[in-house]
Parts: structure tokens; C-alpha cells; sequence
């Protein structure tokens, strides 16, 4: 053939970078944890059960809460700086839309470069564009925690039960016990 | 024309941009560098140009980049500077540039053409104004498609996560009927001097129809229109953003009557909403921050709530045949900026202006 078909992507494959974790806490005494709240109905209360949840359970020192204010975007470089310097770990959600839940799990990469152990919350209806995200981030396969769709319609009481439910696998994707 | 193209050799091209997955689910004009340098021969920008980012995802589109995506679409070269025209507007458009092409609402651009561009290039300027059936009307939104889903990367499930989408989503592009419209064209309602080449653009969740022929009076089409836009549906916000596409005869009736455009949208920003006791059945009587939510408390029931706070809220658009009084409500994704945006053809820039092509 004369010319060949021209590929209308621009893309180079994302490389995977080795390793995108941050060093794992053992354990959960003392920290100050992060709370990077999207805006998403019930995320606000979500986050806070758990942070409430990890001080009464783990020995969490206290909360950081911030609200991101456009969910669809990754979180502004000064605020992981901020969230950063004041936090032992992040917790980030709640991924309940198209653009947050590919957001929420980028906003998790993000902090694990600067250092934190994080986990990203998503419904579970947002896998496969949370996955893609963090492929894009050149971190294929990056874990988070999933809670059972949908999250906006909850009550109160069922936001508090749906932290409880979820709250293990919080712990588990921060911390690495010796 | 010479010896008809070879099908076999055109049909694996297609089934190879197929397999490549570039496709939105119809044929693509597999682009080739001299169909692609063509395009680029429209415009004085650089191929290299950076066009849009999005920056959530880590993609840019460059001039390059969108010439061979609108190739692909079905473009001819000289409808470049119209789809760069589009692209620039839409990435004006917050919506557009937050989390839009990855939305569970899936929205459609519509993209608004003006001036003497209509004629030069062919668009459908009457009857059938959605479409389908004319070119560059239906290739140039297609591009757009193309370039979100090819340049940015945001394929359906996968970033691109619309619950259900809605009908026509890369392909709704008007040209307003200036010639039957009573009143200035779109764009200068988006800040540029009449008779201007230019698009405006913004991202819609849907349309609606509004049939309504067999009143003479001004104020019962427009009580039709508002109570279209009043529905309780479409209302996630305090305030909601809808645009009226009025057909030449509604258009006409109501000027006939001595409204202006404006006078148009003041009547609808000022009868359209619901009472708090609609909204409490629907869910909707509560807000927090600016989203809406079930609120048991009837307190409110008595109260009109307005939903669309400024003209820009309200665009108004004319297009369509003047063969029935049937308009349609958008259904406005986030809301329209107000601008528009020139196009930016070689022919302008020198001053000239082409003839019209014969269809």
C-alpha cells in the first residue's frame, strides 16, 4: 500500500511504573487520617463514619477532612500538599459517577507518590473505569475498596452500616501488618 | 469519474480501523497522509497545536490529531475549520472540559452554526434541522465524537459511562435558519457582530418537542413551551439551564407579536418552575448546596420555584422548515457559557469570501 492507515489515537502505551505504593503503616495507633471528600451525595457522612470508625477501632489519632470541588478532576496539587503534610493516610470517595470513580482511584495514586497509604472507595458499578484510571496512571491493577451500588439514595443509618461493612478492607489496603 | 474505487480494498480498510477499535460503531474513511494534509491545509494553525486537554485523563488533542479524526468521520477538507471552530467552543464549555464525555448522563454536544459558512459548505439550513441527511451537518459533531473517543481515549464502558446515553449523541449540529429567523442570529447572542462565520456550542441531555399549531396566540405557545421545560425530570439542580430550537413559524408568531428574544426568555425565566408541593412529590423540594433532594417537609408546598435564573440559561435558537409549528426544548447539559466562537477559515483571514457550493 502507498500510504499506510493513519492511527487517529496519539497515544504511546502508558508505562507501569514498578511501584506506585507507598510503604504500608503496620498499624493504624496515632495516625491522623485524611478524609478527600468529592461532593458525591452521602460521601460526606460515608467518609466521616469511617474516620470515626478507624479512631474508635484502630487508635486513629483524629481526621484531616477536605472536599475536593470538582469531582470529575484529580485533587489540586496544593491540596494532596496539604493533606500530605498533615496525614499518616487518605481515605478518598466516594466514586459514584462516571468521571469521580476514575478520580477518586487517581486521587489515590496521586497520594501514594507523595508518600501516603491510600484507599480510594468506589461503587461498585464504577469498576471497570476505576481500573482503566489506574491504568492510565501507569498503575495497572492499583486496589481499592468497593461498596455495593448505589450510595446516593442511602439513609443515614445505612450510610453508617455501608462504612462499617466496608471498613476491613479500608484497613487492609493501608496498613501491612508485621 | 475514472475506474470505480477497488471495494474489497476499501472494506478491509474499514474492517481494519474497526479491529483497530477506533470506531463508534459505523464505517470510518480510513485517513490517509494526502486526505489528512488536505485538511490540514485549511487552517494557518500548526499541526503540532496543542486543541484541548483533558486533564483528568492525561490526553491532549492537537490540530493533527482532530484533522485525522475528522477524516475519519466523513468530513471533507474544508469543513476543518468549522470542526476546530466546534472543538474550541466545547472546550470553552465547563461542562465539557470537567467530567461530560465520562458522565453517567452521556451528553450530546449540539453544535450551532451562523453565517455566511452555512452556505459556503452545504449545511442543511431548513427542514430536518436534527437530521439526518446532510454531510457536513452530520460529519462535523461525528468528529468531535471521534476526537473524545480516539484523542482523549474516553471509549463507552470504559471512561465513558452513560447509563443510557440519548439518541444522536456525536451528531446534532444546527444551522440556524437565519433567512426565516425574525430576530439576530445565535451567535451574536454569543458576542460577535451578525453576519459572522461561527459556532456555538454546548452539551445537551436530550431534546423535546413542543407540537403546537393551531393557535394564533403568542402566550399559549409559550405556556406549552414552559410547561415542557418545567418538567420535574430533568431537574437535579436549583436551577437547570434549557434552550428553546423555536421553528420558523413559532419564531415568526411570536415576533409578530412584538417579542424580542429577549422578551422571549423574560417570559419563560419568569413562568417556568414548579410549586414546592410538585417538587416534594417528585423528591426534588430539597436542596443541598445547589442539588436537590426529598425533603419531607411540606412547609414550602405553596411556593413557585424558578428554575432558570438568567437569559443564558434560556438560549434561543431558530431552525427547522416553516412547514409546521413544531419547536423543540434542549435539554442543557451543566449550562451554556454565552459565547460563541469565530470560524477561523484561510478565505477569512485573507479577506475572501468563496462561493457557494451547489448541492
Amino acid at each position: 500500500m502507498a500510504y499506510p492507515i493513519l492511527d487517529p489515537t496519539g497515544s504511546a502505551a502508558t508505562e507501569a511504573k514498578t511501584s506506585v505504593r507507598a510503604p504500608r503503616r503496620t498499624n493504624l495507633r496515632g495516625a491522623t487520617v485524611g478524609l478527600l471528600v468529592n461532593t458525591k451525595q452521602n460521601a460526606a457522612p460515608f467518609l466521616d463514619e469511617i474516620g470515626r470508625l478507624l479512631a474508635e477501632r484502630h487508635g486513629a489519632a483524629g481526621t484531616m477532612a477536605r472536599t475536593k470541588v470538582n469531582f470529575a478532576a484529580p485533587a489540586p496539587e496544593d491540596l494532596v500538599k496539604e493533606m500530605a503534610a498533615g496525614c499518616d493516610v487518605i481515605i478518598t470517595g466516594i466514586g459514584d459517577c462516571g468521571s469521580c470513580s476514575a478520580s477518586a482511584v487517581a486521587d489515590g495514586i496521586a497520594f501514594e507518590a507523595a508518600g501516603l497509604p491510600a484507599a480510594a472507595i468506589c461503587s461498585d458499578a464504577f469498576g471497570v473505569t476505576a481500573d482503566a484510571m489506574a491504568e492510565l496512571r501507569g498503575a495497572p491493577g492499583y486496589p481499592y475498596a468497593t461498596t455495593p451500588h448505589p450510595v446516593a439514595v442511602l439513609t443515614p443509618d445505612q450510610v453508617k452500616e455501608r462504612a462499617a461493612q466496608v471498613l476491613d478492607d479500608v484497613v487492609a489496603l493501608i496498613t501491612e501488618p508485621e | 469519474m475514472s475506474d470505480p474505487p477497488d471495494p474489497e480494498v476499501a472494506q478491509a480498510a474499514i474492517e481494519y480501523c474497526y479491529a483497530r477499535g477506533w470506531s463508534d460503531g459505523l464505517p470510518l474513511v480510513p485517513a490517509s497522509k494526502p486526505l489528512v494534509d488536505r485538511f490540514l491545509a485549511t487552517t494557518s494553525q500548526d499541526p503540532d497545536e496543542v486543541i484541548g486537554e483533558l486533564e483528568q485523563v492525561g490526553r491532549t488533542c492537537s490540530v493533527y490529531l482532530a484533522a485525522v479524526n475528522a477524516a475519519m468521520a466523513g468530513c471533507l477538507p474544508e469543513y476543518f475549520p468549522v470542526v476546530l471552530a466546534a472543538f474550541d467552543a466545547l472546550m470553552r464549555e465547563r461542562a465539557a472540559r470537567g467530567g461530560g464525555w465520562q458522565s453517567t448522563s452521556g451528553p450530546a454536544p449540539m453544535i450551532v452554526v451562523n453565517g455566511p459558512v452555512r452556505h459556503e459548505l452545504g449545511f442543511n439550513t431548513t427542514g430536518g434541522a436534527f437530521g439526518p441527511g446532510f454531510r457536513p451537518n452530520a460529519t462535523i459533531p461525528r468528529a468531535i465524537g471521534l476526537i473524545v473517543r480516539n484523542a482523549f481515549g474516553i471509549r463507552p464502558h470504559v471512561l465513558e459511562q452513560a447509563t443510557q446515553g440519548l439518541p444522536g449523541r456525536w451528531s446534532i449540529c444546527l444551522a440556524e435558519n437565519e433567512e426565516e429567523s425574525p430576530w439576530p442570529p445565535f451567535a451574536t447572542d454569543g458576542g460577535l457582530p451578525a453576519g459572522t462565520s461561527a459556532v456555538s456550542a454546548t452539551l445537551l441531555r436530550t431534546c423535546e418537542f413542543v407540537d403546537n399549531r393551531h393557535t394564533p396566540d403568542p402566550e399559549h405557545v409559550l405556556t406549552d413551551i414552559a410547561d415542557t421545560i418545567s418538567r420535574t425530570g430533568s431537574l437535579i439542580f436549583k436551577d437547570t439551564s434549557a434552550g428553546v430550537v423555536l421553528c420558523p413559524e413559532h419564531a415568526q408568531l411570536l415576533a409578530g407579536a412584538g417579542f424580542g428574544k429577549q422578551d422571549v426568555q423574560a417570559w419563560l425565566m419568569q413562568r417556568c418552575g414548579r410549586t414546592g408541593a410538585d417538587l416534594r412529590r417528585a423528591g426534588k423540594n430539597g436542596l443541598r448546596g445547589s442539588a436537590r433532594f426529598a425533603d419531607p417537609d411540606p412547609g414550602a408546598d405553596g411556593e413557585f420555584t424558578r428554575i432558570l435564573p438568567s437569559p443564558r440559561h434560556v438560549p434561543i435558537v431558530v431552525a427547522g422548515a416553516r412547514n409546521a409549528a413544531i419547536s423543540m426544548v434542549v435539554r442543557v447539559f451543566g449550562e451554556w457559557s454565552g459565547t460563541a466562537t469565530q470560524i477561523k477559515t484561510l478565505e477569512a483571514e485573507r479577506g475572501h469570501v468563496p462561493a457557494p457550493v451547489t448541492r
